[in-house]
């Protein structure tokens, strides 16, 4: 399809644009027209993405010309002189033109040129950088990326001022246009993994990515019933910063505030800013708690279980662990409830206006913590567990990989009430193989546990002061392998 | 100036320490060794398994008291630690072209066979297979599993990896 020039006259232009872009129907599609030395000058503008206060000075300035100008003959001329903006682009083709004014442009066409001026004066509605929820440390920066791409990109320049950080912007979306933007430092970053990245988003071919981050994430890396997280999200800019020098490539998409770091690992999803916020010692402190509270969040719940179905497996000094008199309903079915229950509360404290999120506080421990053992449904036991299992898994930082977790808890669960010791243990060895063979971006997921990587693992288990830290991470395949010169180490 | 300098460091940093594949399968050997054979031992304890790695490479030989403790875990986990990097180096040799994690699970369950069934006569105190209860054969045949990719995915993995980066110095 050939794309339609801008035709000379306005009332083609205007003709076009009531055909086309449904000016006349849809409220906040916009024009005014004026003249200037008798030349008439049409100007589009989709209203609430464009910035007023910018508009009327550039009007007032150009109907300003005509007391000012006599020379009718050179309107054009004068008119593309006296456009105050610094970002002044003429664009032939009126697809582009249109394109533009729905993005917040604004986009002037003077009569008899076939050319349109388009000046770049958005202003999208948002809010200022907030500390995210999610992600939150004691120390350190509150600022936190936004909906808009522009300023999450700059919040990631603020920290990285190397003329080697490269932003790329691509569009993604037939009807959507949404920005993405993938963020790689030049001289670190693998090539062909930035390649690759590219590729499979520029194949990407579908109406809209309203949920934008997810989505995109799904289209880039399929696995389509994995409930895993594939990709790092990061609200923080300082994360971002970090993952950037360690090599790894951020891909902004705009109105997500959350972006995406690739390639990642499982134990990518384990690490939090807090750790690296606090002195090693502490951090590391910090790491093992973490890791203990996730893995006892998986495992805690069916090993007990296993216990109670089978209380010879246990050592003559654990003997006491397990239930003193039996409930009236299994064990299994009691931990899959309160399971349950535990996710009906999350739910609807996500849903609930803080005012009423105390009552529902008050209501889940009355209810379930007391009620539910006095009319004999659980036993205390089920409860304590369930409670640790389920703080086990807040304490996750990646929520999507805590959400992840509980699914597979449940799994364990099931297999072992139906199967006993062989159920749990082949349960966990699927598990685990299951993990094992996820690739994520040609990247081995338990990397570096298996495939094993010494340093690496090392790296993670002891959260070593930065000053040591002279190696970027392996899996990345950095072109520059040093991230600060070896021999200060050496003394 | 300082900018050079510090290239140099690298290259010469890259130079001396460009890490031998033997290497890491002789590590990987290790960690695995023990990490999974710890595993065994606490399997052991919580009643999964009969056996445990010190009834192969210590009682065995040895009734010594000691073994019964503690140490014999230890000790028996260390042994073990120092046996394992001999697969390891096996599969180094045959299969670290083999690009599959699968191939590694197979290669445990291998693994599993000729402990139990090839090198048995050596073990005097372990009872036969057909003996061995059901919660036993599945979890030791789990954990040989879990070994076996351990070691196999890492070495491989290793060895592909070196591949491409070797290509890609070449390319350059």
């Amino acid at each position: 399809m050939q794309a339609t020039v801008v035709p000379q006259k306005t009332e083609n232009v205007e003709a076009y644009m009531k055909r086309k872009a449904g000016l006349g129907k849809s409220f906040d599609f916009g024009m005014r027209e004026i003249v200037i030395l008798k030349t008439k000058v049409q100007l589009y503008y989709v209203n609430g993405l464009v910035d007023s206060s910018i508009i009327v000075q550039l009007m007032q300035e150009l109907v300003n010309i005509n007391d000012h100008e006599v020379q009718e003959k050179k309107a054009a001329e004068i008119i593309e002189n006296r456009l105050v903006h610094e970002q002044v682009e003429k664009v032939k083709t009126m697809d582009e033109v249109v394109d533009q004014v729905l993005s917040g442009l604004v986009a002037i066409f003077v009569n008899g040129l076939s050319y349109s001026f388009v000046l770049d004066v958005r202003h999208y509605p948002g809010r200022t950088p907030d500390e995210p929820d999610t992600e939150r440390v004691i120390r350190g920066s509150r600022d936190g990326f936004t909906e808009n791409i522009v300023e999450n990109t700059a919040l990631t320049r603020r920290r990285i001022r190397d003329e080697r950080l490269r932003n790329e912007v691509m569009k993604v979306g037939e009807r959507s246009k949404t920005d993405i933007c993938i963020s790689y430092l030049q001289d670190v970053a693998d090539d062909e993994f930035v390649q690759y990245a590219k590729e499979k988003i520029s194949a990407i071919d579908v109406d809209g990515i309203p949920m934008a981050d997810k989505t995109l994430e799904e289209f880039i890396l399929g696995g389509k019933w994995n409930p895993f997280p594939m990709v790092k999200y990061t609200e923080r800019p300082d994360v971002a910063a970090r993952q950037l020098l360690d090599g790894h490539v951020l891909i902004y998409v705009d109105t997500s505030p959350s972006i995406i770091i690739l390639p990642t690992t499982f134990f990518n999803c384990l690490e939090h800013a807090e750790e690296m916020r606090q002195s090693p010692a502490v951090g590391t402190f910090i790491r093992w708690i973490r890791l203990l509270a996730v893995l006892s969040s998986l495992y805690l719940l069916p090993l007990w279980l296993l216990f109670t179905m089978d209380p010879s497996l246990l050592p003559k000094s654990l003997s006491f662990i397990g239930p003193n008199e039996e409930g009236n309903v299994a064990i299994y079915l009691q931990i899959i409830f309160a399971e349950i229950g535990v996710e009906f509360l999350r739910m609807a404290a996500v849903h609930t206006p803080t005012p009423l999120a105390t009552a529902l506080g008050l209501v889940a421990a009355v209810l379930i913590g007391q009620i539910a053992v006095d009319v004999g449904l659980f036993s205390p036991e089920v409860i304590l567990y369930v409670a640790i299992s389920t703080i086990g898994s807040y304490v996750t930082p990646s929520y999507e990989l805590s959400v992840a977790n509980k699914i597979m808890k449940l799994f364990l669960v099931i297999t072992t009430a139906i199967f006993g010791v062989p159920g749990f243990v082949v349960g966990v060895t699927i598990s685990l193989l299951f993990l094992i063979s996820l690739n994520a971006f040609k990247t081995p997921y338990l990397w570096p546990f298996i495939p094993f990587n010494a340093n690496a693992l090392f790296r993670f288990i002891l959260r070593l002061p930065t000053p040591l830290l002279n190696r970027r991470p392996s899996i990345v395949h950095p072109k520059d392998e040093y991230s600060q010169p070896v021999k200060r180490n050496r003394k | 100036m300082r900018k050079s300098e510090r290239k140099n460091n690298e290259r010469e940093q890259q130079a001396s320490t460009s890490p031998s594949l033997i290497g890491i399968a002789v590590t990987t050997g290790l960690s695995g060794g023990i990490l999974w054979s710890a595993i065994g031992v606490v399997m052991y304890h919580f009643n999964f398994a009969e056996v445990a790695p010190k009834m192969f490479v210590l009682r065995s030989w040895t009734k010594e008291p000691w073994t019964d403790t503690w140490l014999g875990d230890l000790i028996s986990i260390l042994i073990v630690g120092g046996i394992s990097i001999l697969p390891a180096l096996l599969y180094y040799a045959l299969f670290k072209k083999r690009q599959s994690m699968w191939v590694g699970t197979i290669y445990g369950l291998a693994l599993w066979f000729l402990l139990f069934y090839v090198l048995h006569p050596m073990f005097a105190n372990i009872p036969n297979v057909t003996d061995l209860n059901k919660n036993t054969i599945v979890s030791t045949i789990c954990l040989f599993l879990l070994y076996g990719t351990f070691i196999g995915y890492s070495i491989s993995y290793d060895f592909h990896d070196m591949v491409v980066k070797e290509t890609k110095k070449n390319n350059n």
